[in-house]
């Protein structure tokens, strides 16, 4: 798809309640919806576009995990006495030994925290596509404010798909109906 | 109503088959801290219940109202639980018993340390402190509960939400009342067993393990009156918010047990660290077993989404989560019961803190009912659980399933936290 031109025809609605209704409308007529733009989280629209359940947490998971082997084998290196460390620069605080347990693990947990927090936020950006450097163009401004937007993609199509889109624009009260090469 | 026949015999035999190393001492001591052990852990459950009961009202929280009547029936349960206390205060008041070292008038006359605390741990106070703040807490969970039955009975809307808002004026004032008296209550009924020993952040962690153990109970109740076929509005989504209020709460139980030890492990002073040192020597399995069964199996199984909304795992995680925390005020309890007993059995051979060194030492042996809880000790826990949901079911069918008044009702109905499977 990289170089490739999206050619993009989208229905602007004004109101939430009608664009659940027209989602429904194009589930139930099976059209390929590419999108759907609103300003802000709508209740119940996951189940209406059947997304499903994000993964992200999976990700986190895994980024705590490395966070907290990263802190326990880093100190046990450092400290040395278990999992196999001599102990690269062993220092006796407070008069516990080496490897001490209890206290370590407050530094586990904010390394655990660290990593899941920032791993996440990072992954999360990549799925979205907002990187640096990465421009997002935008079918309408008003998307973002007070417009709700479907969208379809249209590369391709003949002139009898592109009708029955425009008829269900048209059918579900889209207040206006514009294409855009994206 | 056999299961409580069960615990009433159970505490009959405990009262019967005094371990050997201090029968001698004819404390009773089995009988005594198990009826501790148990009166302590249902009366704060139905005290941390009217306390988040109170919470949820102040923070505009609407999601629980569909269970809010099992809850008020836990709340209610504080009557027995006043009463089960008071008992345990005239037989401390009368030396009928000798859970409490501070308890031996002879004992704090020559120990400096209980003598500066006999301000507050004194068997007067101890029994009419009980009476007052557990009586106060009464008050209160019967002033919700009449409040949110009048609000049935003569509409809240009709009367611009009146019976709503006066639950709130109330719960706004027990919150406070509730903040300091719970923990004071905690301290005289369960950490000042080990009198010589104290801890700031005891009472956040016995009052999370309350408030698990309860959350815990409030689920398996709930998922068994669905398969009755009652209480079909509460749906999986209720279930899954109390699955995770478990799993977080689980985590803040651990991140307050962990403070407390590991502030103690690293500042060293002896008289705070024979508390651990004790209970990590001679009770292995009720310390690192209390760690596996509250922080470790829940936090690994309610981990994922999916535990929490079926009922299969939650019920089991459920009822691992509170069989923990009875564990947990097992552990709190039973081993400072079994030193202060072979403390006082010393105590006429010997004097001052060369017997509490011997005992100490004594204790490494199996003590029957102490060092891990028997079979005696289940079956009274069986029977008390018994008790309790007996009380809460009898005060469910005096009201209406669903308190169909409140404002938050239809918030409630349509609760929704995750629209996929």
């Amino acid at each position: 798809m990289k170089g490739q031109h999206k050619e993009v025809l989208f229905g602007l609605y004004n109101d939430e309640e009608v664009l659940m209704s027209a989602i429904k409308k194009a589930k139930k007529q099976h059209l390929d919806i590419m999108d759907v733009y609103s300003p802000f989280p709508i209740h119940g629209m996951d189940n209406v576009l059947e997304l499903e359940e994000s993964r992200l947490h999976i990700v986190g998971f895994l980024f705590g995990m490395t966070g907290m082997f990263t802190a326990l084998i880093g100190m046990s290196w450092i400290f040395g006495g278990s999992l196999m460390f001599d102990g690269d620069w062993p220092t006796i605080f407070g008069g516990k030994p080496y490897w001490s347990l209890p206290a370590f693990i407050p530094i586990v947990f904010e390394m655990t925290v660290l990593f899941t927090a920032i791993g996440m936020v990072v992954v999360f950006y990549i799925i979205c596509g907002l990187g640096f450097g990465v421009n997002n163009p935008i079918l309408d401004d008003r998307i973002t404010d007070d417009k709700f937007c479907i969208a379809f993609q249209t590369n391709g199509m003949g002139d009898a798909d592109l009708d029955k889109l425009n008829g269900f624009f048209k059918a579900t009260g889209a207040e206006e109906v514009h294409t855009k090469a994206i | 109503m056999a299961m409580m026949g069960l615990g009433v015999f159970c505490l009959i035999l405990s009262f019967i088959f005094e371990p050997s190393q201090i029968a001698a001492g004819g404390f009773h001591a089995r009988f005594w801290s198990n009826f501790l052990h148990n009166a302590v852990f249902f009366t704060g459950m139905a005290f941390m219940i009217t306390f988040v009961i109170a919470a949820f009202t102040t923070a505009y929280a609407g999601w629980y109202v569909v269970f809010k009547r099992i809850w008020e029936g836990f709340s209610l349960f504080l009557l027995p639980g006043l009463i089960m206390m008071l008992l345990i205060g005239v037989a401390v008041y009368v030396h009928f018993n000798h859970l409490y070292h501070w308890a031996d008038t002879e004992a704090v006359a020559t120990d400096e340390v209980l003598k500066g605390k006999s301000g507050f741990l004194n068997r007067n106070w101890y029994l009419f402190g009980t009476l007052i703040i557990v009586g106060g807490w009464l008050f209160f969970a019967k002033k919700f509960r009449a409040l949110s039955i009048a609000e049935d009975e003569h509409g809240d809307h009709a009367t611009n939400f009146k019976y709503h808002r006066e639950i709130r004026k109330y719960a706004a004032i027990f919150l406070p009342i509730a903040a300091f008296t719970g923990p004071a209550m905690i301290w005289q009924w369960v950490m000042s067993v080990d009198a010589h020993w104290y801890s700031t952040l005891f009472a956040w962690y016995s009052m999370a393990s309350w408030w698990l153990a309860a959350c815990a109970l409030t689920i398996m109740l709930i998922i068994y009156l669905k398969s009755k076929g009652y209480m079909e509005f509460i749906t999986k989504e209720h279930l899954h918010d109390l699955g995770k209020f478990m799993f977080a709460f689980s985590i803040f139980w651990t991140y307050c047990w962990f403070s407390q030890y590991m502030l103690i492990w690293y500042t060293n002073n002896g008289e705070e660290t024979i508390y651990y040192h004790t209970r990590k020597t001679e009770y292995p399995v009720l310390f690192f077993g209390n760690l596996v069964i509250n922080f470790i199996l829940p936090f690994l199984i309610l981990m994922r989404n999916t535990t929490k909304r079926r009922f299969g795992t939650l019920f089991f995680s459920a009822a691992l989560v509170f069989f923990g925390h009875w564990f947990d005020y097992f552990y709190m309890i039973k081993p400072g019961v079994l030193i202060n007993a072979e403390e006082a059995m010393a105590h006429g051979t010997e004097t001052g803190h060369d017997a509490a060194g011997h005992a100490v030492e004594h204790t490494a042996s199996f003590v029957d009912g102490f060092t891990i809880p028997g079979l005696i000790e289940l079956g009274v826990f069986l029977g008390f659980l018994a008790f309790f949901i007996y009380f809460v079911f009898n005060q469910l069918s005096k009201a209406a399933l669903v308190p169909k008044n409140d404002p938050y009702l239809e918030e409630s109905l349509h609760h929704e936290v995750q629209p996929y499977e």
